[in-house]
């Protein structure tokens, strides 16, 4: 078992399973909770989901490379690819409150990502896209107790 | 991910088992289709033993859900488990879809 806190992927949608259990593994040796492991867990499958189906369409010698880091106070996970730049400040936001007959399929991917983590930083640069995701684990357990 | 199919009466009931991302949707959505194109139009789909849905899961049911009410049936899930539920919600999808504790009364629910 890969014990390493950066791992690279083949950027294919089979590997979306081992992206999220080398996420949840992480996560979880990380003392967090199910519900925030499921969070960042999600939150990393849509960006490498749209990376593979958007930044990389028409290619499958792509990568993607996943680097955590855990403090006491935060999971982070940064996702590097070198597929089409994309900033997520761009992704259109969905009328949640639209009626079922107007509301499109699909677009909802960069949404939970907003809703899973309590911050998203992008980054681009000569070798791609690099996301990060943050997760506070202290803001969580403060909420949490009161 | 397994997908399995099961129709009495009037209704149909679409039991799904895993994780549902953008791998294994495609499944999904065509088993869905499949019975929306037989005429089966009334579906209910059981989530008790679906652990995990990525935004891809989203678009198989929002696309069935369309699909059959536009055929004049619905589209209905069931036992949805809480990250599930979660995700669902976060999308607004809690409002727009029926969704019930059991299959039992989901299958019901189309004889109200």
């Amino acid at each position: 078992m890969n014990t390493s806190n950066a791992v690279t992927f083949r950027a294919t949608l089979d590997s979306l399973s081992d992206i999220r259990s080398f996420v949840d593994r992480r996560c979880r040796r990380a003392g967090a909770s199910a519900e925030m492991c499921h969070a960042v867990v999600l939150a990393v499958d849509e960006i490498c989901t749209n990376v593979i189906e958007h930044g990389y369409e028409g290619r499958d010698d792509g990568d993607l490379r996943l680097r955590f880091e855990a403090s006491r106070d935060e999971i982070r996970v940064i996702v590097l690819d070198r597929g089409r730049v994309f900033d997520p400040a761009d992704a259109p936001r969905p009328d949640l409150d639209a009626d079922w007959r107007e509301r499109p399929i699909g677009g909802l991917g960069w949404h939970l990502v907003r809703g899973m983590v309590d911050d998203v930083r992008y980054a681009s640069g000569d070798s791609g896209n690099e996301v990060t995701l943050v997760k506070r684990i202290g803001a969580r357990q403060k909420t949490g107790a009161t | 991910m397994d997908v399995k199919v099961n129709t009495q009466d009037n209704v149909t009931v679409v039991s799904v088992a895993g994780s549902i991302d953008a791998m294994t949707s495609p499944r999904l959505s065509e088993a869905l289709d499949e019975q929306l194109q037989a005429g089966n139009v009334n579906i209910v789909a059981d989530l008790g033993a679906v652990d995990y849905t990525s935004s891809a899961g989203l678009r198989s049911m929002l696309a069935s859900l369309k699909e059959s009410r536009r055929r004049g049936g619905d589209f209905r899930i069931a036992a949805v488990q809480p990250p599930v539920f979660r995700v669902l919600e976060m999308s607004g999808f809690t409002t727009i879809l029926k969704h019930f504790d059991s299959v039992g009364d989901a299958v019901e629910s189309f004889s109200a």
